[in-house]
């Protein structure tokens, strides 16, 4: 294949940078969840590229690619959590609106 | 297969940017969720193409699968009535700006290192050295991960469960 590693690198980091970005900008507790898994990606990305260009030597980066699924699963299940509990004590999801965490 | 190869990667880099651009821009949070499954499948299509077919299953399963339904099912319970659309942005968003583009000027210095690095993609599937490595080496944090998603199951339900009294 001719696609060279720094390609894949380079919108592996573009990808994390729109994740940062929305994480940084939208107001909607899920929204904000949704980059937090768009910059969990981005990272996926790019460990499988290394670990692809680095096959002869390992082949560690996917090992740690199915870790990051593991987390971000636990992530994202706890986070929704969180945030309907938050959505039963005052009906929003706007981060500016939901001020404390006490229940 | 080296002009099929470009092809393919050109078709998913504009899929996984757009859609990405899209997550964070789209004014309903249903079209946020899809765009976000999109995303995932053209990654996974990226994962293809570096020759980790076993990745690119899991991708698809989990991601796809799991946590794009989680996520809907999560904008299905918080119903939100429509807004004009400026009121989605938070008011640092010039700050916000400020911090990320000198970050991303240096990362994108630091991908263009790898240039003329040798084309990506190993030989032969990976399901046996990831196979391998996970039940040999990582066998303890595999269980350890375990134990992560089972706390965080067990978690979800007492943060979700409502008050009988």
């Amino acid at each position: 294949m001719a696609v060279p590693l720094g390609a894949f690198i380079a919108v592996s980091a573009v990808l994390f940078f729109i994740g940062t970005a929305g994480v940084l900008v939208r107001r909607n507790a899920v929204v904000i969840l949704m980059s937090v898994e768009l910059m969990l990606n981005a990272t996926n990305l790019a460990l499988v590229a290394f670990s692809r260009r680095f096959a002869s030597i390992d082949e560690r980066g996917s090992v740690f690619v199915v870790f990051i699924f593991v987390v971000a699963a636990a992530e994202v299940a706890v986070g929704l959590a969180i945030i309907l509990s938050a959505y039963r004590n005052r009906p929003t999801v706007d981060v500016d609106e939901i001020r404390q965490m006490k229940g | 297969m080296d002009i099929f190869g470009a092809a393919f990667f050109a078709l998913l880099t504009i899929g996984t940017i757009g859609a990405g651009v899209g997550v964070v821009l789209a004014n309903r949070i249903t079209t946020s969720a899809l765009l976000m499954a999109f995303t995932f499948l053209n990654v996974a299509g990226m994962f293809v193409l570096l020759g980790a077919e076993t990745v690119a299953m899991f991708q698809v399963l989990i991601y796809v699968g799991a946590i794009t339904v989680l996520i809907l099912y999560g904008v299905m319970f918080t119903p939100q009535s429509p807004r004009p659309y400026g009121l989605f942005f938070q008011t640092q968003k010039y700050w916000a700006a400020l911090f990320v583009v000198p970050i991303a000027i240096f990362v994108a210095v630091v991908a263009f290192e790898f240039r003329d690095s040798a084309a990506a993609g190993g030989s032969g599937g990976d399901l046996v050295p990831l196979a391998t490595s996970i039940f040999g080496d990582f066998a303890f944090p595999f269980e350890v991960a375990s134990v992560l998603l089972l706390a965080a199951m067990v978690g979800a339900i007492v943060l979700v469960k409502r008050d009988e009294e």
